[in-house]
């Protein structure tokens, strides 16, 4: 049984400690990823955001000054964001249900709850990979749509969402 | 006038970048993952050793400032990393004593003497799992803590 090839993938993993950064590193090494690129704070990252053009983030939420929801909101937001529906897969200490909403309404793709693991690395990146969800753009709000995956699909009752 | 969602499906970068089949298979890619990280986790205990000196040094610091609120930020977010890393490494139980002196700490600008004593236990738990090097999984002895702190938290808030 073969299972995901991701030698093409490019990754870059944001995280201020560096033993954190070479942790995931040496995971996505081990998963066969072979373009993997670090940014220590999320002003870097974004610059890097910029110049590499990744297929996927990994990001660590609290990086003073700035933070993984500021980089996140650059690449949803900013005008010169290479794309502003890079996956982002916010990676943190930080569980508490409201700081997961937060995450999710900043734009962020997937959560991920530190302490992590390789097995719980992998399946997430898988899970980003099979579930492309569609963006909505309604308001301030720019992102992966926020409702549950096939919701939309299986609503049968009236619509009361504003503007329709 | 509210504004009408408009939804947008983004171009499939991702599934023309990776094929689901070709690697290896998800078991044997977690385990190549693990090597590749195995020296590592074996460092990690210096490192850690760095981060417990550090927070022991905001903890005198804040008694020595009658608690300021600058000190306490200082101690949550090393709290914060190790809580983060303790774990990922293999030291679960670090984890747990991190988390549990982040939600002691989270929001507070000021701390009494049984606030500090508080703090201190927590340190020197962290101190003990490591002397003792409780690595991996302990689920009972990690149950057992997080309930012992949470009535300690309780009791002092």
């Amino acid at each position: 049984m073969s299972g995901y090839d991701f030698e093409n993938l490019k990754v870059l993993v944001v995280d201020d400690s560096r033993p954190m950064r070479s942790l995931i590193n040496s995971f996505l090494h081990g998963f066969g990823v072979k373009d993997m690129f670090e940014a220590a704070d999320a002003d870097e990252a974004y610059k890097e955001v910029k110049a590499l053009n990744p297929d996927i983030v990994i990001t660590d939420w609290r990086m003073p000054p700035t933070d993984g929801l500021d980089l996140v909101k650059n690449i949803r937001m900013d005008m010169d964001s290479p794309n502003p529906y890079l996956p982002v897969i916010m990676l943190t200490g930080f569980t508490e249900l409201h700081r997961v909403k937060q995450a999710r309404d900043a734009g962020v793709t997937a959560f991920l709850a530190k302490p992590i693991s390789a097995a719980a690395l992998y399946r997430r990146l898988c899970t980003v990979i099979d579930d492309q969800r569609p963006f909505v753009r309604v308001g301030k709000f720019f992102g992966p749509d926020r409702r549950a995956k096939n919701r939309s699909d299986q609503y049968m009752g009236v619509e009361r969402r504003r503007g329709h | 006038m509210a504004d009408k969602p408009q939804e947008i499906q983004p171009p499939n970068r991702l599934t023309k970048k990776v094929r689901k089949t070709g690697g290896p298979a998800p078991d044997k890619a977690i385990l190549r993952a693990l090597n590749a990280a195995e020296d590592l986790i074996d460092s990690y205990q210096g490192w850690a050793v760095d981060d417990l000196t550090a927070l022991w040094k905001a903890y005198e610091d804040h008694r020595a400032e009658s608690g300021s609120a600058k000190e306490i930020l200082t101690m949550f977010e090393i709290a914060h990393g190790i809580r983060g890393e303790g774990g990922s490494f293999g030291f679960q139980l670090i984890s747990t004593i991190g988390d549990s002196l982040c939600k002691f700490l989270e929001g507070k600008k000021a701390l009494n003497a049984a606030g500090s004593e508080v703090i201190k236990v927590h340190i020197l738990a962290m101190r003990a799992v490591f002397r003792q090097n409780l690595k991996g999984p302990q689920p009972a002895m990690e149950r057992d803590l997080r309930q012992l702190l949470t009535l300690l938290r309780q009791k002092v808030r």
